[in-house]
């Protein structure tokens, strides 16, 4: 009788810690993002946001720590998805290094623009 | 022409609710990535101060940008919330993957509960100024 061969071990355990960061960082967005959304859009609504608001909201260090923790949380969780997303349906190998490549400039990027002005922004 | 293909077998694979759910949190899983890497950008803009900041403003008052949010960008991360929850859960007790179609359909049920007040709420300040 033919067996077929074991699935090979993966070289690394990256995707299993890829797939653990989706959950963690999924419940933490949960609590985050929804209240985030529901403040925003139900309570104050867009019209009602402006440099004042954000500038008042960042004079306390707690909300500060919110928005970066949404931000590092979030935009990872969104950078992973688009990961995986590629990694599906480009199948060539250079397409593929050329778009996760510029994937993981976008998302370094933003993150040092985002993290950079919850830190540093001074209220006037 | 394989892509035209692809979509084809996509559309017309009979998977129900499973494939639904699936296709719908990825689409509203990209369409929160690229709203969310402008609002980075926004944001970033804080920086230069309340005139321009305020001045770029206009780009989020929009009727077609309001529009977007009330029916986009909400339902899109409100869906994707809680699909990720049902996800998680199957994940973690297997035995519910036997009952998953049932709770997709729970699942949509509490969308409709927390969306459609939310809607009418954000509608109402966005287009009729309360």
């Amino acid at each position: 009788m033919q067996f077929s061969p074991a699935r090979p071990r993966p070289a690394s355990n990256f995707e299993l810690y890829s797939w653990f960061f989706m959950r963690i960082s999924a419940l933490v967005l949960i609590f985050l993002v929804g209240f985030h959304l529901f403040y925003m859009h139900v309570i104050l609504g867009v019209d009602a946001i402006d440099f004042d608001v954000i500038s008042g909201r960042w004079e306390s260090p707690f909300w500060r720590l919110y928005d970066f923790f949404m931000l590092v949380f979030g935009w990872l969780h969104c950078g992973n998805g688009v990961r995986v997303i590629l990694d599906d349906y480009i199948h060539h190998q250079g397409w593929r290094v050329i778009a996760k490549t510029a994937l993981y400039v976008v998302i370094f990027v933003l993150l040092v623009l985002g993290s950079y002005i919850v830190f540093t922004f001074k209220p006037l | 022409m394989a892509a035209v293909g692809n979509f084809f077998r996509a559309v017309t694979y009979r998977g129900r609710e499973g494939q639904i759910a699936w296709m719908l949190h990825r689409v509203t899983g990209i369409g929160v990535f690229v709203f969310l890497a402008g609002h980075i950008i926004d944001i970033f803009l804080m920086a230069f101060g309340p005139e321009v900041f305020n001045a770029l403003l206009f780009f989020y008052h929009q009727f077609v940008f309001k529009l977007s949010i009330v029916f986009g960008l909400f339902p899109g991360a409100l869906y994707h919330g809680l699909n990720g929850i049902r996800v998680i859960i199957v994940d973690f007790w297997p035995d519910l993957g036997k009952k998953q179609a049932l709770l997709w359909r729970v699942q949509i049920g509490i969308f409709a509960v927390a969306y459609i007040p939310s809607a009418i709420i954000m509608i109402d300040k966005m287009f009729f100024g309360h």
